[in-house]
């Protein structure tokens, strides 16, 4: 459970939120202007900001720029209306840990919002462990218990990326940002087929199931002990 | 009227006017000045020659006086011949004039003359000249002739300046009417294409003038308009018909479930397969958007040096899976070595990626996509080959367009945004798309991207294989 903050004009957006996120068990609470939005941020201890990018009064971005001026860091989410790369990386750059594009998916949200939360474990660790399943940094050598995996560049970053999320959910996009380094969305089971490749490899000699499929969002990996 | 007076049609006619006429009163200013300057000269010849002939011999110097003054019938000449002490010798002259030197030259005085016995003051042209016993000579002409040749020439001038101002003035204002008439049609022509008739056109006259060419090139500009509006008003359609498709569907089923489900797994189900829909609408929608963004943007602050075989191999490993699965090999090749591109390596990668993806999509199973770099001089290339079906000659121009999809493919999933996108990246950077056939006889999509040699951004990458 956290404690959120939504700054959003849209009253509908806000509602589909919010109900959402209180499902999932957070603690949310809605401002819908940048001036009330801002005080908000300033006066309460949350643990993860989600501010619309243009907001009546004062810009999202304007908004942000103050909190991280002001020396705080929660992090924060932007959603926008648009799409162009260009914003995305001027809304990164101006102190936004993501950014998310409307129209999008409630669990994409909520997916992001948790990655945010739960910032990757073992940052500085060598060695990444997942139940049976292993990973040496430094030669870049994975195994699944004894067995030695064979993995192409590629499927050892998005193992790594995943390992180091374990049962959080990682949605495609979040993929395709993070392991491919591109930002638009690509057609729809590119990501999948990659997974699944990877995912064969996982369990080649008949282990348990590693990654799982989350049904219309993405992936999990989840410890098999 | 009065607005007739502000077109620069008239401003000019009166111009041309003004210009013709300061040119006739120059003209006849100088023909005035050259009459003047001729019968003056004429008379000082003449002057002159007298001069020279009466002192030629002094022993005859009165008679050959007397003959000039004799052939005298109108009191024009006079003439005089004066002791060394000044005294008057002979001729119609009462004394030496003042201020005349007998230097042989002509000069023009006034001094008093006795006409018909009445002694009046008369401007002369005189010279005088001293002989050698000391007399002194002098010969004049009465002035009056060339005032008189010279008034009739100016009065001519004046009488022939009124018809020039008039003739001018009429050229001036008949250019300007017809000048006028053609703008008025002109104008009436744009007005009815202001008023929303795209299809009209602004008269030619056939005279191959400027006027016929400004107008030739309006009317083509007009024609571009007339298809851009055709074609943004047919997208349009296509938008609007691909977006109704996927929510009658939706509807219909929404509204069939809402009574006929008759469990909460099947309406989970129901509202699954929602999703499914309305994500692949609203996925048209941001396409749509992303090419409009990329059409409308002036990205090129984004630009960096972008490594093209990269973005290639890197496009290739992405989809070397899925064709896999249909069992067809992705081969990259390149030739080293190549130019760094500038362009925006996202948008560039993505164009590869909608190539490869419609190459995939199109090539039956066993197939070959192929990816290729090379330069020719100073364009390099980037291809894509595959062992589909190809693209008729004839459809190859309207591959590009937003929504179009050669009627082969319209069985096979996709939005026909893929193309335009490519187009409106290739666009952006000032590349240029091309189809060809596939020497496997599929299609061969190049992107011909214009780059300046330079040697030292030549790099040798390493080695790629797919």
């Amino acid at each position: 459970m956290a404690r959120l903050l939504l700054i959003e004009d849209d009253a509908e957006t806000a509602e589909e939120v919010l109900g959402d996120l209180r499902n999932r068990g957070h603690v949310v609470h809605w401002e819908a202007s940048g001036p009330t939005g801002r005080t908000a941020a300033v006066g309460g201890a949350w643990d993860a900001l989600i501010i619309d990018r243009m907001l009546p009064g004062c810009d999202g971005l304007t908004v942000l720029q103050a909190l991280r001026g002001a020396g705080d860091q929660t992090p924060a989410l932007l959603l926008s209306a648009l799409t162009d790369v260009d914003e995305r990386i001027r809304g990164l750059r101006m102190g936004g840990d993501d950014y998310l594009t409307k129209p999008f998916a409630l669990g994409e949200l909520a997916a992001r919002i948790e990655a945010l939360l739960r910032r990757p474990v073992d940052a500085d660790a060598t060695i990444l462990r997942v139940g049976t399943l292993e990973i040496d940094l430094i030669t870049g050598i994975g195994h699944r218990g004894q067995r030695t995996l064979d993995l192409l560049p590629r499927e050892l970053k998005l193992l790594i990326y995943l390992m180091r999320r374990p049962g959080q959910v990682v949605t495609r996009a979040m993929l395709f940002e993070e392991v491919w380094n591109y930002s638009f969305v690509p057609k729809s089971n590119l990501i999948d087929v990659h997974v699944g490749r990877l995912r064969r490899k996982l369990e080649a000699a008949g282990e348990r199931s590693l990654i799982h499929s989350v049904r219309g969002l993405g992936f999990t990996l989840i410890s098999d002990d | 009227m009065i607005e007739a007076l502000r077109t620069t049609a008239f401003r000019w006619a009166l111009g041309i006017a003004l210009w013709s006429i300061s040119l006739s009163l120059l003209l006849l200013a100088f023909v005035y000045w050259q009459t003047g300057t001729f019968v003056q000269a004429e008379l000082a010849h003449r002057l002159r020659h007298e001069l020279r002939y009466v002192a030629a011999e002094p022993g005859a110097a009165v008679s050959r006086l007397e003959i000039w003054l004799g052939e005298d019938l109108h009191n024009v000449r006079f003439a005089g011949l004066f002791g060394p002490d000044g005294a008057k010798l002979i001729g119609n002259l009462d004394a030496l004039p003042l201020g005349l030197s007998p230097d042989g030259e002509v000069h023009r005085i006034g001094t008093p003359v006795m006409i018909a016995g009445r002694r009046l003051r008369e401007e002369l042209w005189m010279a005088a000249s001293r002989l050698a016993d000391g007399r002194t000579l002098v010969v004049a002409h009465d002035t009056d002739e060339i005032d008189r040749a010279n008034a009739t020439v100016l009065r001519a001038l004046i009488l022939a300046l009124g018809p020039v101002l008039v003739l001018s003035g009429l050229g001036g204002f008949l250019l300007a009417a017809r000048a006028r008439r053609r703008v008025k049609a002109t104008q009436e022509a744009i007005a009815q294409v202001r008023r929303g008739d795209l299809n009209q056109r602004l008269p030619v006259r056939g005279a191959d003038d400027e006027f016929d060419r400004l107008a030739q090139d309006v009317n083509g500009m007009l024609a571009e308009i007339a298809r851009l509006m055709e074609e943004v008003r047919s997208v349009g359609d296509a938008i609007a018909h691909d977006l109704r498709t996927p929510l009658t569907r939706l509807r219909a089923r929404l509204e069939r479930s809402r009574t006929g489900a008759h469990s909460l797994a099947e309406l989970e189900e129901v509202i699954d397969q929602s999703l499914v829909w309305l994500d692949q609408t609203l996925s048209i929608i941001t396409a749509i958007l992303r090419i409009g963004e990329i059409q409308h943007k002036h990205r090129c602050a984004a630009f960096s040096r972008v490594d093209v075989a990269q973005v290639l191999a890197e496009a290739a490993e992405l989809y070397e899976p899925i064709a896999e699965d249909k069992s067809i090999r992705i081969c990259v090749e390149v030739t080293h070595p190549l130019p760094f591109l500038t362009g925006d390596r996202d948008l560039l990668f993505e164009a590869v990626t909608n190539l490869i993806d419609n190459a995939v999509k199109f090539t039956p199973a066993c197939g070959l996509v192929r990816l290729e770099v090379s330069r020719r001089g100073a364009i390099c290339i980037l291809a894509v080959e595959d062992t589909g079906p190809g693209i008729p000659p004839a459809e190859r121009d309207q591959v590009f367009r937003r929504f179009y999809r050669a009627e082969p493919a319209r069985h096979t999933v996709g939005n026909g945004l893929g193309l335009g996108l490519i187009a409106a990246i290739v666009e952006l950077h000032g590349f240029q798309a091309v189809i060809t056939d596939a020497p496997g006889g599929g299609c061969r999509f190049e992107i011909l991207c214009p780059t300046t040699i330079d040697r030292g951004a030549l790099h040798t990458a390493a080695v790629i294989s797919a």
